[in-house]
């Protein structure tokens, strides 16, 4: 086997203190850092199918999450002047009033494995912060919303609004969350939705590639 | 009329039930029993256990949270478990007893199950003192050191477990141990089976080995896959079962074997905007598509409370008023 192939089997099996031996192995091999980093990615989109469709759970997420993490440390001196990240920012964060962060941080963690930047504003955060957080940081392109209170779906909704009408352009809105679904993201405005990590990832990169 | 007692095994055991078992009627839980608090309180709290946990309930959410920053998490390194976890002792003074003694010798025994109450459950303690992520990577990384911080929670249960028994020889026990979000498991069957099965086949063993005739898990999540481990502990009642694990069909699958309380997901009734007629249309849902036997129509939440005033009420108020037209 290859050892690039060899890197994407051993991180979609969560091989964490595998994975940076490989990438060496898969770089001395001759393969170049920007290939290796594609193929983690494509790892980490089979990973997050397989959590959408039941196969795996957390652990396993997490695992080959830890795995991507180690393997892009061994390429980063290589990706230096071209960036690890080519789908731009993501602001990431649980709406106010809700401290729930497990589903939120399982998408930060595939976004971020997808190929975006991202900033992550932890829990209990207000919409001004979400703007904030826009101004702040350079190319933003998502921002994603998460919550898994239903008392907290009209923080949701008025963090929808406020960012579709703060006369900031240039990203979409994902929402998520356990009381969230299609029909409420259409009804509150949002860009998009998805209803695990793992669709969150091919849904984020769908919104972003609407904007180019 | 059967009583609160009877009328929950007839369901149970498939016999002739003479209404629904309403909710947690059947149970008067000791809460008075002296425990280690697992949770902050209330509103604006913040404790810390005596595992060296530390809770907070913000004053403006709905329940109490671990904080697990880089300052407040116990346990930052697994391998370290044995000098850094240390479980608190499960003696209580006569005077702390007294309470939780003076409710169980009130209680009618024929009437009402005296009901022990334990948690958090033996995988929340291992995500308690480590934070979810360490937890559950830990299973991956360094299975064998999980599992002797698995057996120490155990040992740790079952000491404090002697001690209730003792004090109010409880006839049932309610405990808490959350495993899965809304549509599934935190962790694969298998994992489960490979950690937590044995662990729980010990702790629910020994409760009915000394006396307790009805055990009753809560986990108010998906947990479908996992119902034959449950009845392979000794689980009786699943306690917040929600709409999402199918419960007319787990009641097909596993009826007999195991009942099901729930099939009211609390998020959906029990909000500020709270209404009988909604309550009552998803109570009419439950009730009809469960049927009569093996499943007590319950609110999700994993004690006889709601979130928001006057829901639990609303809820009983239509569970009896289903019994008048459905049996």
């Amino acid at each position: 086997m290859a050892k690039i192939e060899e890197v994407k089997a051993k991180l979609e099996a969560g091989k964490a203190k595998l994975v940076p031996g490989l990438v060496q192995e898969a770089l001395d091999e001759g393969n170049a850092a920007q290939d290796i980093l594609q193929a983690m990615i494509d790892s980490m989109g089979v990973v997050g199918d397989k959590f959408s469709a039941g196969e795996v759970f957390v652990p396993e997420m997490l695992m080959a999450a830890k795995a991507m993490s180690k393997g892009v440390d061994v390429l980063k001196p290589l990706l230096t002047g071209t960036s690890t990240s080519s789908l731009g920012t993501c602001v990431i964060g649980t709406v106010q009033g809700d401290l729930h962060d497990i589903g939120k941080n399982l998408v930060a963690m595939m976004l971020e494995s997808t190929g975006f930047e991202m900033v992550d504003l932890g829990v209990d955060v207000s919409t001004e912060t979400f703007v904030n957080a826009i101004k702040e940081n350079k190319n933003v392109v998502l921002v994603a919303c998460s919550g898994l209170l239903t008392t907290t779906i009209p923080a949701m909704k008025e963090t929808v609004k406020t960012l579709k009408t703060c006369g900031l352009t240039g990203f979409k809105v994902i929402v998520g969350g356990a009381p969230v679904t299609q029909e409420m993201a259409d009804e509150i405005g949002a860009d998009g939705y998805a209803s695990d990590a793992g669709s969150a990832a091919v849904k984020a990169k769908e919104l972003v590639s609407a904007i180019a | 009329m059967l009583t609160k007692r009877q009328n929950l095994m007839e369901t149970i055991k498939g016999g002739n039930p003479d209404r629904f078992v309403n909710q947690y009627e059947f149970m008067e839980i000791i809460l008075e029993a002296p425990m280690d608090l697992p949770l902050a309180p209330g509103p604006g709290t913040r404790i810390k256990n005596k595992w060296g946990i530390t809770f907070e309930w913000p004053a403006d959410q709905i329940g109490s949270f671990p904080v697990h920053d880089d300052e407040h998490r116990v346990l930052k390194d697994i391998e370290k478990w044995k000098e850094v976890v240390k479980a608190p002792s499960v003696f209580y003074t006569d005077e702390e007893w007294a309470p939780a003694i003076a409710h169980a010798n009130s209680v009618d025994r024929k009437e009402k199950f005296v009901t022990a109450f334990c948690a958090p459950g033996i995988f929340e303690m291992t995500h308690h003192l480590m934070g979810i992520e360490d937890a559950l990577m830990g299973l991956y990384e360094e299975p064998e050191l999980m599992k002797e911080l698995i057996d120490y929670v155990v040992e740790y249960e079952l000491a404090y477990a002697k001690e209730v028994i003792d004090h109010i020889h409880p006839d049932a026990l309610f405990h808490h141990d959350d495993w899965g979000s809304q549509k599934s498991t935190l962790i694969s069957p298998a994992m489960f089976e490979e950690f937590f099965l044995p662990a729980y086949k010990k702790v629910y063993g020994f409760w009915k080995a000394n006396g307790v005739e009805l055990i009753v898990h809560h986990s108010d999540s998906y947990a479908a896959t996992f119902v034959p481990f449950m009845i392979e502990m000794g689980i009786d009642i699943w306690q917040g079962a929600m709409t999402t694990n199918n419960i007319p069909e787990l009641i097909k699958q596993y009826g007999g074997q195991i009942s099901f309380m729930g099939d009211i997901d609390s998020g959906v009734v029990d909000h500020p905007a709270w209404s009988h007629e909604e309550i009552a249309k998803y109570v009419e849902i439950a009730c009809k598509r469960c049927g009569k036997l093996y499943f007590i129509p319950n609110l999700s939440q994993g004690l006889n409370i709601s979130s928001f005033p006057g829901v639990y009420e609303a809820t009983s108020e239509a569970i009896d008023n289903l019994s008048k037209v459905m049996f």
